[in-house]
C-alpha cells in the first residue's frame, strides 16, 4: 500500500508539474506577448503588418473600406495592413475575449461607450500625441472628450450617428398630412403626424426600442435629461423628468394614442424596416445609417423621406457616441498604426467612409467634404443638419454605463414599455440599480 | 466479502505482463517473489494510469479547481490584473444581490418545468414508437433529428417560427381567425415560449432512454398480467413505470442539471429579456462575467449554483433510494 501510494504521489507531482508549466505559459503570453498573436509580426524583410479589425457590415462600407486599406498599402510597402472583418453583433464580448487571450487586433474599431471600459481595463494606447494639429482643432471639443480616459485620449472618434424619423410619404399624404419642413420637428409635431397617419390598419409609428437604453439617453438630451453627473468611478444618476420625458411621450403614443405598433416596441430597428416597407406602418424612427439600407432595400416605386431632426423642451440635441478606431497597447507597432488611422481620418477618406454608412463625420473637414458630396441626395441634408446637434453626453464618461445600460436600464425601460410598470417605477428601479451597480 | 480474494488465481500473481521486471531474480521463496511481482504490477499500473489521467487533470480537474478557488479572489479581467484572495467577501456580496436571487428564481423555475415537462412529453413519444405501429423505423429516426441540432441553430429556427409579424405560428393562429401574440417579446409567455424550445430540444434523448428501458422489460410480464385482465392503463402503470424507475431517475436529474445551466438556447432567443423575465442564473453569470468583467464575483455566482444543483439533487436522490429501498423489501 505505501508504495503504491508513493507512485501515486510521483505521479500527481509529474502531473501537476506538467499542467502548471502548461499554465504558466498560457499566462505569460496572455500578459506580455498580446498583439504578437494578433499578427504584428514582421512579414518579409521589414515590413509590418498591422491587423486592423473593422466592423464595417454593410456592402458599399465594405468595399469602401477596402478601397482605403488597398491605396495605403500600396502607397506604403513597409506597413502593410490586414483586414479582419467583425459585425458590430456580440463585438464587445469579442473584444474582451481577444483582449484576455492576448490575441486582439492592432487597430481597433468600435464606439465611444463600447470601449471605454477597455481602456479603464489598460488595453488600449494613448494616443494624445499622434494626433495632427489639423485633426485636433476640427472636432469639437466635447467629442475629444468622449474619447479621453484618465487625460489620455484612446480612440479617434469617426462617425457619429443620429436618430432621424424616416417617412414613407405616400401615407403621409393619403392621411392628409403635410410633410414638415422646418429646421427641427418637436414631439408633439411627431405625436400629430403618427395620430393622423393611424388608420385602416396602418400604425403611425414603427419604433424598434428592444435595446431602448441608447435611444432614450440620446433622445433625452433634447430635454436637457443627462442622467449622471460626475466622472470616471465618481457618478451620481439623477432621474427627473428631464430624464423621463421621452420615455413618457412614447408611452403616451403607444397608449394613449395607440400610434406606435405595439409589436415594434419588443423588435430591433431593423426588424421594423421590413413593416415601413410594407406600408404597416408610415414612420419608422432609426439611426441615421439605416438611409443606406432604405436606400438600398426598399421595394421599387417605394417613396420616403427623412423628417426634420427632433427638438426636445430644450434643445434639439442627440447625444454624440461616436465609432472609433483604437490601438491595442500591447501592440508592437503602435505608432505605425496610429499613422494608418491618421490616413483614415484625412477628410476625404472619412467623408467617403461616412457617405458609404450614411453616418455623420467627426471632423468640420469631413463634413464639408461630405456636403459638397451629397449635394443633391435626398436625406442627406437633414443628416448633416442633425450631426450639428450631436454633443459629447455625460454617459460616456462613467465607467460603469455599460453595466447600468445592460443589467438595470434596458429591463426596466423594456418593463416600462410593456406596462408592466409605471413611471414612478422607473425611476426608482433606474436609480436603486445604479447603486447596486456602483457598489463593487 | 470472502467470495472475491479467491477468485484471483494464487500462482499467477504476476499475470501476462511482468516479463521485464530486473528485480526479480529465479528460485526465490514464494513470499518475497510475489511482493516483487506485485510490486511490478503495480508500478505498471500506474504507468498505464498516468496518461490517461493526465488529461482529465489538465482539462477538467485544473480548470474546475481554478474556477472554485477564483469565486474566493476578486480577480477581474483588468490587463495584467492580480487578484488577492478575498474569502467569503464574494458570497456576503452575493447575499444582497437582489437580481442574481431573482434570476436564480427563474432559473429553478425554468429547469425544474423543462425537466418535468420533457420527461412526460419523451415518455408519451417513447410508448408511442414502443408500439407496433407501421413505419417505426421512419418514426425513431425522425423523432431523433431535434437531437442532431446544435442549440444555436434551435434558438434561431424557433425565433423564426416565434416571429410576430412574419412567424409561421402567428400566421396560423391569424388563419384560424386568433390574435397572433408576440411570443418572445411579451412578458407573459416569453419564458413558456422559450421552456417549449428547450422540452422540443430535449425530447429525443429521453425518448431514447426511456424506450432502450422499455425495451428492456420482459414481454412475459405484460402478457401474464393481460391474461390476468389488466388493461393496458394498469400495465402502464403497475409494470412499464416501476422498471423504468432508474431511467426516469436519471434523465430527470440530467436534465435538470443541463437546464439549470443551458445557456446558447436562451442567450440566442430572448439574451434574457423582455426586462429580465428570461434571465437565467447562467446568463447573468455570464453578464458578469464579461460585461461587467468580473470574474471572481462570476466564478462565485458559478459555486452557488453548483452547490444549488448538488443540494437539490441529493434531496432528490435520498428520497429516491428510499422510496426503492422500501419498495425491494
Amino acid at each position: 500500500m505505501i508504495r503504491n501510494r508513493g507512485a501515486a504521489v510521483v505521479a500527481g507531482a509529474f502531473a501537476l508539474t506538467l499542467a502548471l508549466s502548461a499554465c504558466q505559459q498560457g499566462s505569460s503570453t496572455s500578459g506580455e506577448g498580446g498583439g504578437g498573436d494578433g499578427g504584428s509580426s514582421a512579414a518579409d524583410g521589414d515590413a509590418v503588418t498591422l491587423t486592423f479589425q473593422s466592423l464595417a457590415g454593410q456592402e458599399a462600407t465594405i468595399a469602401e473600406t477596402q478601397r482605403l486599406v488597398d491605396e495605403w498599402n500600396t502607397a506604403n510597402p513597409d506597413v502593410q495592413v490586414e483586414i479582419v472583418p467583425a459585425a458590430w453583433d456580440g463585438v464587445y464580448d469579442k473584444l474582451v475575449t481577444q483582449f484576455n487571450g492576448g490575441s486582439a487586433p492592432d487597430v481597433i474599431h468600435f464606439e465611444a461607450a463600447g470601449i471605454r471600459p477597455f481602456a479603464v481595463d489598460g488595453y488600449l494606447a494613448d494616443l494624445t500625441d499622434y494626433i495632427s494639429e489639423d485633426l485636433r482643432s476640427g472636432i469639437s471639443d466635447g467629442v475629444w472628450e468622449s474619447v479621453t480616459v484618465d487625460d489620455a485620449i484612446v480612440a479617434y472618434p469617426t462617425m457619429m450617428q443620429s436618430y432621424m424619423v424616416f417617412a414613407n410619404t405616400d401615407l403621409l399624404e393619403a392621411a392628409g398630412v403635410e410633410v414638415p419642413t422646418g429646421d427641427t420637428m418637436t414631439w408633439d409635431q411627431l405625436r400629430e403626424i403618427a395620430r393622423a397617419t393611424t388608420r385602416d390598419g396602418v400604425y403611425g409609428l414603427g419604433w424598434g426600442l428592444k435595446s431602448p437604453t441608447a435611444t432614450v439617453m440620446s433622445l433625452g438630451l433634447g430635454n436637457d435629461g443627462t442622467f449622471f453627473s460626475g466622472e470616471g468611478t465618481d457618478v451620481e444618476i439623477e432621474v427627473g423628468d428631464a430624464e423621463l420625458a421621452v420615455p413618457l411621450a412614447i408611452n403616451e403614443m403607444a397608449t394613449t394614442d395607440a400610434s406606435i405598433q405595439p409589436v415594434s416596441l419588443t423588435q430591433s430597428g431593423s426588424e421594423v424596416l421590413p413593416s415601413f416597407y410594407g406600408g404597416q406602418v408610415a414612420m419608422t424612427v432609426q439611426g441615421s445609417f439605416q438611409a443606406t439600407n432604405i436606400a438600398a432595400d426598399a421595394p421599387e416605386g417605394f417613396n420616403w423621406t427623412v423628417l426634420p431632426p427632433l427638438e426636445g423642451s430644450a434643445s434639439s440635441a442627440q447625444s454624440a457616441n461616436p465609432q472609433t478606431f483604437s490601438v491595442n497597447v500591447d501592440s508592437e507597432h503602435v505608432e505605425e498604426s496610429a499613422a494608418f488611422i491618421e490616413y483614415l481620418m484625412e477628410p476625404e477618406n472619412l467623408a467617403a467612409l461616412n457617405y458609404a454608412d450614411a453616418l455623420i463625420p467627426t471632423s468640420e473637414q469631413a463634413r464639408e467634404a461630405l456636403a459638397g458630396l451629397t449635394a443633391d441626395q435626398p436625406g442627406w441634408d437633414q443628416i448633416l443638419a442633425s450631426g450639428e446637434n450631436l454633443t459629447a453626453p455625460a454617459f460616456l464618461k462613467v465607467d460603469l454605463y455599460q453595466q447600468w445600460n445592460e443589467t438595470v436600464a434596458t429591463p426596466a425601460l423594456q418593463r416600462y414599455l410593456a406596462g408592466e410598470i409605471d413611471l414612478e417605477a422607473l425611476r426608482s428601479e433606474m436609480t436603486d440599480g445604479w447603486s447596486q451597480v456602483n457598489r463593487g | 466479502m470472502t467470495t472475491l480474494t479467491p477468485t484471483r488465481p494464487p500462482g499467477d500473481p504476476g499475470g501476462p505482463g511482468t516479463p521485464g521486471s530486473p528485480e526479480t531474480p529465479g528460485g526465490v521463496p514464494r513470499r518475497p517473489r510475489r511482493g516483487t511481482a506485485s510490486r511490478a504490477q503495480r508500478t505498471e499500473a500506474a504507468a498505464l494510469v498516468i496518461p490517461a489521467t493526465l488529461p482529465i487533470l489538465v482539462f477538467s480537474v485544473i480548470p474546475l479547481v481554478t474556477g472554485i478557488y477564483l469565486g474566493f479572489t476578486n480577480s477581474t479581467l483588468r490587463r495584467n490584473s492580480t487578484s488577492e484572495f478575498t474569502g467569503l467577501e464574494n458570497y456576503s456580496r452575493l447575499l444582497g444581490d437582489t437580481f442574481f436571487w431573482e434570476s436564480f428564481r427563474i432559473g429553478l423555475i425554468w429547469a425544474v418545468s423543462v425537466a418535468l415537462l420533457t420527461l412526460v412529453a419523451a415518455l408519451g413519444l417513447a410508448l408511442l414508437l414502443n408500439a407496433d405501429l407501421k413505419f417505426k423505423g421512419i418514426t425513431r429516426v425522425l423523432a431523433l433529428i431535434p437531437w442532431a441540432m446544435p442549440p444555436v441553430v434551435v434558438a434561431i429556427v424557433w425565433r423564426l417560427i416565434y416571429s410576430p409579424t412574419a412567424g409561421p405560428l402567428n400566421a396560423g393562429l391569424e388563419a384560424v381567425g386568433l390574435e397572433g401574440v408576440n411570443w418572445l417579446g411579451d412578458f407573459s409567455t416569453a419564458l413558456p415560449a422559450v421552456i417549449v424550445v428547450a422540452v422540443w430540444s430535449g425530447i429525443p434523448q429521453s425518448t431514447v432512454l426511456l424506450l432502450a428501458g422499455m425495451q428492456q422489460i420482459p414481454i412475459e410480464q405484460h402478457e401474464a398480467a393481460a391474461v390476468d385482465g389488466a388493461s393496458s392503463l394498469r400495465r402502464f402503470w403497475h409494470i412499464t413505470l416501476p422498471a423504468l424507475r432508474p431511467v426516469i431517475f436519471a434523465i430527470t436529474s440530467l436534465d435538470f442539471i443541463w437546464s439549470f445551466n443551458s445557456f446558447g438556447l436562451v442567450y440566442v432567443l430572448t439574451e434574457g429579456g423582455p426586462g429580465g423575465k428570461t434571465m437565467l442564473p447562467m446568463l447573468f453569470t455570464y453578464l458578469e462575467a464579461f460585461t461587467n468583467r468580473n470574474t471572481g464575483y462570476a466564478a462565485a455566482m458559478g459555486n452557488v449554483m453548483v452547490l444549488a444543483v448538488v443540494l437539490v439533487l441529493s434531496g432528490y436522490l435520498f428520497v429516491q433510494l428510499r422510496r426503492g429501498k422500501a419498495v425491494q423489501s
